[in-house]
């Protein structure tokens, strides 16, 4: 069937419109990109736009030599890593008891993580709490806070109790415990609601930006979103400068430079998350 | 009592693997909140809880004649009200539009540049604000072609919040339509079918079937979303802010975690913190009954 000319123009104006705003949502990045391969001079000059002038790796062999900037890019790394697994493990322990009928305490449980929800701890004496737990300085702030999240524990639970009843009474005449059923048949089975959960959890540790700058006061333990903060705040970004020399680099490009330093894994793995992100957006809405 | 401990006993590695998951929720969700009493003291980290003078609502008091309460006050509103009118909006129409692209591959590509920004942390957003708008940024080389004067904008209150109406929608916008999306595609395309024949072009369609179709998807995210009215997003705000907007950019969550944390003034920031938990708690709890009567969905 072919389309009316109204049909037409309708489409071309909304793919338009469209395609402006992809652009828009995309042009901050390609500014980044752009300043951070610039040379010093057309940055001062405000020539670059979103094409680099003077193509230059200046900044990026600067950078890239920062052991500073690669220890919080380490930090953050292993903090997310071991982070999701931990908030996986605990998760899918505490949700598999929730969602057993035998399991007597299952409803006060699940009460009181829903309740958390809704009822959330004042910032300073949460603060205080934390710090009484030794956690004030300490890289484990990064990770524990978010070991279980009472939404995440709803979904898993929720998993759990469609979990076809047959599979786990095979198991159980064959004398299987608790433990062996969670382990060797419901969470093999599960990797799917695994995959979405810990896409919440790592993107929530990888991205977290509260934790650190309430707790980590020591320079040495920052993440690289903190460390990429202070950075754009301060200009600890820039070299001591000695006389002489000037460096093809300045204060702008440098921090481009890192902006996109942070954006590259996070794009680098966004084809991998792809597939599971949309079920967990759905998941997520819910919770607003 | 004897019936646990029956179950206990027979069940106990139930009981074994909740424990870790238990003892978060005590040590980190309430005990916490029992810690809010220090804002009925006049807290010291010395003398802690048990020691430190009892000073009843001297706190809320203060707070109440307070000229900065009702400035931060007035922001949050602001800002709540900007999220639950633009920036809850914005996702419907896009998600109507890009229903509307036939071509997969342009679709796809609109899609993947509208999501990735979620996906990047308020450091990342609020630092390309900042430099996009930096004496040699892109916004400031545009106006220089134009032979006008640089502005910093993120230094002028006149600009704070539409700043953070335009990084919000900049890195939830586009994320927001996924759930619209999900829902478009479970209408029945008989719907449509029978919408053709009587020769409704796709506008039409649009507007009398796909729109109405995703009120009731709407109504449900829009009441949750007025529960969460006091959530703005520490991060986002506090990202944003230079002590040049306080003014006009300070709200609940970055005026406690300044005065709380940052100075140290425990008792005070706790019940400003508590007058905002619970006008939240209210919020949350009178929104989500009339979603589950709108709809029969809520947050629980």
């Amino acid at each position: 069937m072919s389309m009316s000319w109204n049909e037409k123009l309708f489409q071309v104006v909304i793919i338009t419109i469209l395609c402006l705003l992809s652009f828009v949502a995309i042009v901050p990045v390609l500014s980044v990109i752009a300043t951070s391969f610039s040379s010093r001079l057309p940055v001062d000059m405000n020539q670059v736009t979103i094409w680099p002038i003077g193509f230059t790796f200046a900044s990026w062999e600067y950078m890239i030599y920062r052991p500073d900037l690669w220890k919080s890019f380490g930090i953050t790394l292993v903090t997310t890593i071991v982070g999701t697994f931990l908030s996986l493990l605990i998760t899918a322990m505490m949700a598999y008891p929730l969602a057993k009928k035998e399991f007597m305490l299952g409803k006060v449980l699940m009460i009181a993580a829903v309740i958390t929800l809704v009822l959330k701890a004042p910032l300073v004496p949460y603060f205080l709490t934390l710090r009484g737990y030794g956690l004030y300085n300490n890289v484990l702030v990064l990770i524990f806070p978010h070991i279980l999240m009472a939404f995440n524990l709803i979904i898993m639970r929720t998993f759990f109790k469609q979990f076809p009843a047959e599979l786990e009474e095979a198991a159980v005449v064959e004398g299987c415990g608790y433990f062996r059923l969670l382990f060797k048949i419901v969470l093999p089975l599960s990797k799917a609601v695994l995959a979405t959960l810990g896409l919440f959890y790592g993107v929530l540790i990888w991205n977290q930006f509260q934790h650190p700058v309430m707790f980590l006061q020591n320079p040495d333990l920052f993440p690289l979103q903190l460390k990429i903060r202070q950075f754009i705040v301060d200009d600890s970004v820039m070299p001591d400068m000695n006389a002489g020399v000037l460096p093809n680099y300045n204060e702008y490009t440098l921090r481009a430079t890192t902006i996109l330093f942070a954006i590259v894994p996070v794009v680098a793995v966004y084809p991998y998350i792809q597939k599971y992100f949309v079920k967990g957006a759905l998941l997520g809405s819910v919770k607003g | 009592m004897g019936k646990l401990a029956f179950n206990m006993r027979k069940y106990w590695p139930l009981y074994v693997m909740a424990f870790p998951g238990t003892m978060f929720f005590i040590l980190f969700k309430y005990i916490p909140i029992g810690g809010s009493v220090i804002a009925f003291q006049d807290y010291s980290v010395f003398k802690g809880i048990t020691g430190s003078p009892w000073v009843g609502f001297k706190h809320f008091i203060y707070l109440l004649e307070y000229p900065d309460f009702y400035r931060v006050l007035r922001n949050t509103l602001i800002f709540g009200f900007l999220k639950v009118t633009i920036m809850f909006m914005v996702p419907l129409i896009l998600a109507l539009m890009i229903n509307e692209i036939r071509h997969s591959l342009l679709k796809k590509g609109i899609q993947t540049s509208l999501y990735i920004p979620h996906f990047l942390s308020w450091v990342i957003i609020a630092g390309i604000a900042f430099e996009m708008t930096s004496l040699s940024g892109l916004v400031n080389t545009i106006r220089d072609w134009f032979g006008l004067e640089p502005m910093l904008f993120m230094q002028m209150e006149s600009y704070f919040r539409p700043m953070y109406v335009l990084t919000g929608l900049w890195k939830d916008a586009g994320w927001g339509t996924i759930i619209y999306l999900a829902a478009i595609s479970s209408i029945d395309p008989e719907i449509y079918e029978s919408a053709v024949v009587d020769g409704a072009s796709r506008f039409k369609q649009m507007i009398h079937i796909t729109f109405p179709m995703l009120l009731s998807t709407a109504a449900i995210l829009f009441l949750l979303d007025i529960g969460n009215f006091m959530e703005l997003g520490f991060e986002h705000v506090y990202n944003l802010l230079t002590p040049m907007t306080y003014s006009v950019g300070d709200i609940f969550d970055t005026y406690v975690f300044r005065t709380g944390i940052q100075q140290a003034r425990y008792s005070f920031a706790t019940a400003v913190g508590m007058f905002q938990a619970v006008v939240g708690l209210t919020l949350v709890i009178v929104f989500n009954r009339l979603s589950r009567k709108v709809s029969g969905g809520g947050l629980w």
